[in-house]
């Protein structure tokens, strides 16, 4: 038969054939001719089973030859350089040419004749490196032990590495393959001790990954078996070792002898496994001891404490002998861990959650939270094992994660019923005060003006509330707390006990008396003291709403998420959903104290402003209802001051939310608080001046006397209108009081009194544009008032000391705007001074719009003229000037 | 079923389902590019006996899955083994098996060719160099001694 199948298509073709050859059949190939060596040696293939091995790393190959690279280059320059200074001291630079020519000829003929080292003859310096190649014999077991971890990634030399394992391994390989039972193979009678069986194995099976050979299967899974069986037979001693105690003897020897064969996870198992803690649970402690234990229907943390205490004694234990068996790189302690938090201390919190949640929601809540700090503190009190010396960050993170996924089933329900709870105590809160109120007859309605510096009261009462807000709510006594917070010693201030009586001071004792009373009495005490005083001080608002409801919500709402907070610190999934959780405790928070108290308040103080009316009240010092709203702007300022303090403490400073996510749905809440609390005032501000302006009216209609601004109208009474002229000088000698009238007095006083409660409790903008208005309305008011008097001469000074009142009580509100309008008011009321002979400059004055600043038109002025007493008598007068003689242009 | 008509080099025409032909993946791309085509394919490097061996395997593995796209050394290392029927389908003289593969090399068949090439892997096996030589009818273009250097060299291997 006659064919050459070398044709190019079906080199390529062959190279595949080859893929499916035996080692040894391969290399006998390679003697068949020099095309076939080639293509038998070609170093990808043997690169491509050591890489089947996952032996071969090709950073440090591509390292070694880039060394190579650079040393033969060195080498080649040196060379280069000796033969150059020879060549030109011997022949012409021709001659040197032709002789490098020869040399390349030369050098091709030499390669093609060592063909074995065809193409690598660059390696040559890495050959050096290499131990030389032998056939690793099996009268040298030691050696075969070793053989993988000692291959080198050298390119150019895979087939030779391959070789060193092919032949250390292989005849072992195929002779385990073909054995009948477990005692036949040579491996386990060249080597008798376990281990090296062990490594044996393992190698082996590492080997066989490079075995693609028809029929690998088999031999695959021949193997498996062998070093099944080899398994079950250490397993067994193992066990054997872990019955009798024996933990550096066997125990510690077979350990290694699996961990060599395959990482020894299933002695750890059966470690983890067999591990009495599981079955003697009940030694530890009994769940229901929780449960009625001091007196009945009582919870108490002490028992789950030693609980805990003993668990973690257990596995510290245990952490000593996994210590004694088991190498630092192989993680017993983990696999230990998971069970024991899975089977014990699951088993343990489950029942006693169950039935805390079944008998009441509080007591639920607090276990859940007393609990889960036992158990951090517990997973703190656990002492790592030799392979977590090294990183005890770790060490805590793990064992952090094991102790928290005992809790995962747990938390979901927890939060819910956190925030549940909350909400629902603080709706029944405010409800039970809604009710006591209107019990209590909101008809009486007293008010209560004290002259105290409100701002620094506010100031005081802010500075202690932040101080409560810092200190820890001692919720969660723990044995455990090596670096808890010494609570400070009581206060001073604690004299004043008498205002204890609110209903939160009480709350934490039945928690602290679990805790053998070290805690000191509740930090709650000078806040109250503090809230009570304040409430006291805004008695005259307290119909409406309670500063005292709104700090216990508060406080309700810190116990929550002081809770809540305890999981979201564990991170991971639970640590998101605890911090949503601890958002929507806020929120519910804010919309408990906002829209169901604060709003409900303001409107009805809104109401009582509507509902006012200055007529039938008979004392005018005040506008009581104003200055109710007022005091509840205060308030209100003062508890949206509360809330930002708890946002910024509570949420911001414990990480719980981000303060710059605008997106947020607790600072979003936030902010519609607060917003809601802008349009209360607002919208109270609005109806407070329509009240206020309503009052001013009504004191100048019932106060001002008509002989206020024209004294001369006593006398004029009986002498009739007519001889009014005559009387003049007269009157002016029966009022010469210069100063401003009654009137005037009272009205600034009225005005005043109810601008000055604003400042310091609402926002500077709002107080500016809350005055403004104020003064334009008190501005309407004024000339509708002048445009009802009848004013003389004389009477015009007493109008113009009016004036100058009103315009010196407007400058005390540092509003520019208004300046303008009084000065006007202050030039109008000259108009009335000009003697009525002096018609003609009274027309100039009143046909000079820049002397009033734009505020009055001429038209407007002539209205205010036509007020003067003797209009009549200079009326011609002044026409003619303005519109006679004096307009040029008709 | 459509069938479409191939032209072997010595211009013999096949009648051949559509289905079996494309167990080519070569003629398989070819049809998807041109559409209906009516007159005979062309297969300018396969003759009449060759392509009507390859048909006959194609007729028997038609209902194979497709092999996969990326059948790298993974899966070629789990079918080692020669089914029965390739075996006997294999058992043909030398010079066919050689256009056997030649021509699924061509046409793009790839568990033919793999067939072929464990074929001839396995006619290799255990044989001396002389004889994969004669077998092959190879030039042996080494001197003794070059020979008996590379059979030192790669003693490791002999068991």
């Amino acid at each position: 038969m006659f064919y050459c199948p070398f044709f190019p298509p079906f080199a390529e073709i062959f190279a595949t054939i080859l893929e499916y050859l035996p080692v040894a059949d391969l290399l006998r190939f390679a003697r068949v001719s020099r095309r076939m060596q080639e293509m038998v040696y070609d170093d990808t293939r043997w690169v491509y089973r050591l890489r089947l091995m996952g032996v071969w790393n090709e950073t440090e190959a591509r390292k070694r030859f880039e060394e190579a690279m650079k040393r033969r280059r060195a080498t080649m320059a040196a060379a280069a350089k000796a033969q150059e200074s020879a060549l030109s001291a011997a022949t012409a630079a021709a001659g040197g040419d032709r002789s490098s020519t020869i040399f390349d000829a030369t050098e091709e003929e030499t390669r093609a004749r060592r063909p074995v080292s065809d193409g690598l003859d660059m390696m040559a310096p890495l050959k050096a490196e290499l131990p030389p190649l032998q056939r690793a014999s099996l009268r040298d077991p030691a050696s075969l032990l070793l053989v993988l971890p000692s291959v080198k990634s050298v390119r150019g030399f895979a087939r030779q590495e391959y070789g060193r394992v092919y032949g250390a391994l292989a005849p072992l390989y195929f002779d385990l393959a073909k054995a009948k039972t477990h005692t036949d193979p040579v491996v386990f009678r060249i080597f008798r001790d376990p281990e090296q069986q062990a490594r044996m194995l393992a190698q082996m099976r590492v080997f066989a990954l490079s075995d693609t050979a028809y029929g690998f299967g088999e031999r695959r899974e021949r193997l498996n078996l062998m070093a099944g069986i080899f398994e079950n037979a250490a397993l067994r001693e193992f066990e054997g070792g872990y019955e009798s105690g024996d933990i550096d003897g066997r125990m510690k020897r077979y350990a290694n002898v699996l961990i060599l064969l395959n990482g020894g996870q299933a002695c750890v198992q059966l470690f983890v496994q067999k591990h009495p803690v599981t079955f003697e649970r009940e030694k530890l402690g009994n769940p229901m001891d929780s449960f009625d234990k001091p007196t009945p229907g009582q919870f108490s943390l002490a028992p789950s404490a030693t609980f805990f205490d003993r668990l973690s004694k257990v596995i510290n234990e245990q952490a000593s002998v996994i210590d004694r068996v088991f190498p630092p790189h192989v993680n017993v302690m983990l696999p230990f861990l998971e069970r024991v938090s899975e089977d014990v201390i699951a088993e343990y919190i489950t029942p006693i959650l169950e039935e805390a949640h079944e008998r009441d929601t509080e007591m639920y809540l607090k276990a859940v939270a007393g609990i889960y700090t036992q158990c951090i503190n517990f997973a703190r009190t656990l002492t790592p094992t030799k392979g977590y010396s090294a990183d005890t960050d770790l060490w805590a993170q793990d064992v952090r994660a094991v102790v928290g996924r005992v809790w995962e089933s747990h938390v979901d329900l927890y939060l819910s019923d956190e925030l549940e709870w909350f909400r629902k105590r603080g709706e029944t809160e405010v409800e039970r005060w809604e009710k006591k109120i209107l019990d209590a007859d909101a008809a009486t309605e007293s008010f209560f003006m004290s002259n105290i510096n409100r701002e620094a009261d506010k100031r005081d009462f802010l500075s202690t509330f932040k101080k409560v807000i810092l200190m820890p709510v001692s919720v969660i006594p723990s044995p455990f707390a090596r670096n808890s917070v010494q609570v400070l010693p009581p206060k001073t201030e604690a004299a004043t006990a008498a205002v204890e009586t609110s209903p939160y001071a009480g709350t934490t004792t039945t928690m602290e008396a679990a805790s053998a009373g070290t805690v000191g009495p509740p930090p709650t005490t000078e806040l109250a003291a503090k809230a009570a005083i304040m409430n006291s001080r805004l008695e005259g608002i307290r119909s409406l709403f309670s500063l005292e409801v709104a700090l216990s919500l508060v406080h309700n709402a810190k116990e929550s998420l002081e809770r809540a907070a305890l999981f979201a610190r564990s991170g991971g999934q639970t640590g998101e959903e605890a911090k949503e959780q601890c958002e929507a405790i806020f929120i519910a928070l804010l919309q408990v104290l906002g829209p169901r108290h604060v709003k409900a308040g303001f409107d009805k103080a809104v109401e009582h402003l509507k509902a006012y009316d200055p007529r039938t009240v008979t004392q005018h010092n005040r506008v009581a209802p104003l200055v109710t709203f007022l005091e509840l702007v205060n308030v209100g300022d003062l508890i949206q001051q509360m809330i930002d303090v708890f946002y910024e403490q509570e949420l911001v400073a414990g990480k719980l939310t981000d303060r710059n996510d605008f997106l947020n749905p607790a600072a979003k809440e936030k902010k519609r608080f607060e917003q809601m609390l802008d349009e209360r005032v607002a919208a109270g501000l609005n109806m407070g001046i329509d009240v206020l302006m309503d009052e001013v009216d009504h004191i100048f209609a019932t106060t001002q006397q008509p002989a206020d601004f024209n004294p001369g109208v006593l006398n004029g009474v009986g002498g009739g209108v007519g001889g009014g002229g005559g009387v003049g000088g007269e009157a002016a000698m029966v009022d010469f009081d210069i100063g401003p009238s009654r009137t005037a007095v009272q009205v600034v006083e009225v005005v005043s009194g109810h601008t000055k409660l604003l400042v310091g409790s609402t926002d500077k903008n709002v107080l500016d544009v809350f005055n403004q208005e104020v003064g334009v309305r008190l501005f309407a008011s004024l000339c509708k008032h002048i445009k009802r008097q009848r004013i003389s001469v004389d009477g015009a000074i007493k109008l113009i000391s009016d004036m100058n009142h009103y315009h010196a009580y407007i400058t005390t509100l540092k509003i520019k705007a208004l300046d303008a309008y009084f000065n006007a008011l202050r030039e109008l009321s000259q108009i009335y001074l000009i003697d009525p002979g002096h018609a003609r400059q009274m027309a100039t004055v009143i046909a000079d719009p820049a002397r009033f600043g734009g505020i009055f038109r001429v038209e407007e002025v002539y209205e205010y003229a036509t007020r003067r007493e003797d209009w009549y008598r200079v009326k011609k007068e002044v026409e003619r000037a303005m519109y006679g003689i004096g307009c040029v242009v008709c | 079923m459509s069938e479409i008509k191939l032209l072997s080099s010595d211009q013999a025409t096949i009648t051949v389902q559509k289905e079996v032909a494309e167990r080519s993946i070569l003629i398989k791309n070819m049809l998807e590019d041109v559409g209906e085509v009516t007159e005979a394919i062309p297969i300018p490097n396969v003759n009449e006996s060759v392509l009507k061996k390859v048909i006959e395997w194609c007729e028997h593995h038609k209902g194979d899955p497709p092999a996969q796209a990326d059948d790298d050394s993974d899966s070629r290392k789990k079918s080692t083994d020669i089914d029965e029927w390739d075996q006997k389908f294999m058992q043909v003289d030398q010079e066919m098996l050689f256009e056997i593969i030649l021509a699924a090399n061509y046409l793009d068949i790839k568990p033919l060719l793999d067939v072929g090439c464990k074929t001839v892997a396995n006619m290799i096996k255990g044989k001396s160099p002389d004889e994969i030589r004669k077998t092959f009818n190879i030039q042996n273009d080494f001197t003794p001694e070059e020979e008996e250097q590379i059979r030192r060299e790669n003693e490791w291997a002999e068991e």
